[in-house]
């Protein structure tokens, strides 16, 4: 019985360790889509990127030197991007932002195949993390470990950024109205590029996260791109509480399904994104009406 | 509304006739090319009618192709039906399946209609990777085209089959202009344009944007169950979201709502990339460029733009030539 219950302890941490990835991965995606009506595909692509920066960087200066360089240079790209293009896109329909950024997937992943190969890269855990920590009675990876505790500190920071402060409050009111807001003297525009680039950043930190988990290969962006999607569908766009219970929603089911029934596993999560969609089309926690 | 103009019955004869002389002059590779072209253009076709014309943005049309190709293997190869009834089956059962995602996501809209679709698509992916019957990832060979020997067609040969693909492609495309100019058709423009004024009309939205959905299926499903036939082998890839997204690429890079520019969309896609290809691995680099700078010059695709110019020109007859396709979807 014992053994028993450390198996569930044990599939419940790998389920948030999974929530805390995506986390940071769809709240970037998920609050510029609230803001400013604006999907990403590429999204997806920009963690790819932010991959292959921390395993660039994390052969020549170690680990840590990749982990806080690789948000930032994501984030430049996300500047570059947003100046070249975004700007540009909108005022357009869902369908012109959604062909464009599809073909930038196509751009983003032909570019890192350029300049890194075809092969996948791998990248040690750094020393400060290797080994195990015993946590409620099992042994667990000290790395995935800290991928949850980070994931909870960034969630909580954003809450308390988001909920407390007077950034926070113009965030809110541009997600509510940005127009009215725009009236009130709050400069929408350059609040838009700031989120814009800290939701680069995250998914770049989301990268260097994963690389050490997961190996680094070119397709690693469009693989976490359909996952994200879901947990933001299923949350609801443009909402912290949406990605936050989203990315749980989706851990849980993916984990445990996978442990209870393997067969159904991955049709499981279609099946309740499509539930969702039927009773709730805005999602769980919908920001607007 | 779907109407002809002097131009598009130019370019459909140009595209005919092209298609023709390439059926009877080129070789094994040629050959392949033009089957490759003709069998998206068939879901090119069924995809423009929903999302050209009902707004209804897809991403699971690559996978409902996919399941076609399954469901004829299914059936002619496990069940045991003869290839050409197997063929109608497969159309029934992704028709009935398209019908069944277009009446679950009829009550959505825009970004959400279109990740609703995606997850479909997806969902049909799972399922088929996972359940053994069909392969898992090993996929699944030994399909067979139809015998049409007893009107003394041999299938088998390239030639025979795509002249056998090009006359389902003519059949597609007029089975398309038909629903098109129907009531059904017309109701789903009125849908596109305002759907609180046909619902306060008394139009039972849901159902036209299902029977619309179902009847694109039913081509896609024919697309796909050609597709298992050509290629005589299927696998899990077939129903992958991005096969989605191509066709959407290519309905946009010929011309949206125009039904005729996304066989050049179609005709444009598969040439230019087996000749980038040829010339680099990274083809897909010039895809997403050439992608991002159609959608970003605001023409509608190569077709759309030059019906524009010529329609400004006045070269041909032009009452309502130029659709003006709303971008609010």
């Amino acid at each position: 019985m014992n053994a028993d219950v450390g198996f569930w302890i044990l599939q419940s941490l790998n389920a948030l360790q999974l929530s805390m990835l995506l986390f940071l991965l769809s709240i970037g995606l998920t609050v510029i889509f609230g803001l400013m009506h604006f999907v990403n595909l590429a999204h997806g692509s920009l963690y790819a990127v932010g991959a292959y920066v921390a395993a660039a960087i994390a052969t020549g200066w170690g680990y840590w030197a990749g982990f806080f360089l690789a948000p930032v240079a994501v984030a430049a790209t996300g500047i570059v991007l947003y100046l070249g293009l975004i700007r540009k896109m909108r005022r357009s329909g869902p369908m012109a932002q959604v062909l464009v950024t599809f073909g930038l997937i196509f751009v983003l992943l032909d570019l890192t195949r350029i300049l890194w190969g075809d092969l996948p890269l791998a990248i040690e855990t750094p020393a400060l993390l290797q080994g195990r920590i015993n946590i409620l009675g099992i042994d667990y990876p000290a790395y995935r470990l800290f991928v949850i505790v980070l994931g909870l500190a960034i969630f909580a920071a954003l809450a308390f950024i988001l909920g407390r402060t007077q950034v926070g409050a113009m965030i809110r009111a541009g997600v509510d109205n940005d127009a009215m807001a725009a009236c009130l003297g709050i400069n929408v525009e350059r609040l838009f590029f700031t989120v814009f680039c800290i939701g680069c950043a995250l998914a770049g930190l989301a990268g260097a996260v994963a690389a050490p988990l997961l190996s680094v290969a070119p397709d690693m962006g469009l693989q976490i791109l359909i996952p994200t999607l879901i947990v933001i569908v299923i949350g609801g766009l443009g909402s912290l509480k949406g990605a936050i219970a989203g990315s749980l929603i989706y851990g849980i089911v993916q984990t445990f399904g996978a442990v209870i029934a393997p067969q159904m596993a991955s049709v499981l999560i279609y099946a309740l994104l499509a539930a969702v969609l039927v009773i709730r089309p805005m999602g769980l926690f919908p920001t607007k009406g | 509304m779907f109407r002809h103009t002097t131009f598009r019955y130019l370019v459909l004869a140009i595209l005919g006739a092209g298609a023709l002389f390439q059926a009877f002059s080129a070789g094994y590779f040629g050959l392949e090319v033009l089957i490759e072209i003709l069998i998206l253009a068939i879901l090119v076709l069924a995809l423009d009618m929903v999302a050209g014309f009902g707004g209804m943005v897809s991403l699971c049309h690559g996978a409902l192709m996919g399941l076609g190709a399954y469901a004829y293997a299914m059936l002619s190869s496990i069940v045991g039906l003869p290839p050409l009834a197997a063929l109608v089956g497969a159309m029934a059962i992704v028709g009935a399946l398209a019908w069944i995602i277009g009446a679950i996501c009829a009550r959505s809209h825009g970004i959400y209609f279109i990740m609703a679709t995606l997850a479909f698509g997806q969902m049909a992916y799972s399922y088929i990777f996972q359940t053994p019957i069909f392969g898992g990832d090993d996929g699944m060979g030994g399909i067979t085209r139809p015998d049409l020997s007893a009107i003394g067609i041999d299938l088998n040969d390239s030639r025979s089959f795509a002249l056998f693909c090009l006359a389902g492609l003519v059949l597609a495309y007029l089975a398309a202009v038909a629903v098109l100019r129907s009531g059904l058709g017309r109701s789903l423009c009125g849908i596109h344009h305002s759907e609180e004024r046909m619902r306060a009309l008394g139009l039972t939205v849901w159902r036209v944007k299902a029977d619309i959905f179902g009847l694109s299926g039913l081509i896609t499903g024919f697309a796909g169950a050609l597709a298992a036939m050509h290629v005589m082998y299927i696998s899990p890839g077939l129903l992958d979201w991005t096969v989605s997204g191509e066709a959407l690429v290519v309905v946009i890079l010929g011309g949206l709502g125009t039904l005729v520019g996304p066989l050049v969309g179609a005709v444009a896609f598969v040439i230019l990339k087996h000749e980038l290809s040829a010339v680099t691995p990274y083809w897909h680099l010039v895809v997403g460029v050439v992608l991002i700078v159609v959608v970003l010059s605001r023409a509608n695709g190569i077709f759309g733009w030059l019906e524009a110019r010529i329609g400004a020109r006045r070269i041909f007859p032009t009452h309502a030539a130029v659709k003006k396709v709303p971008n609010d979807a």
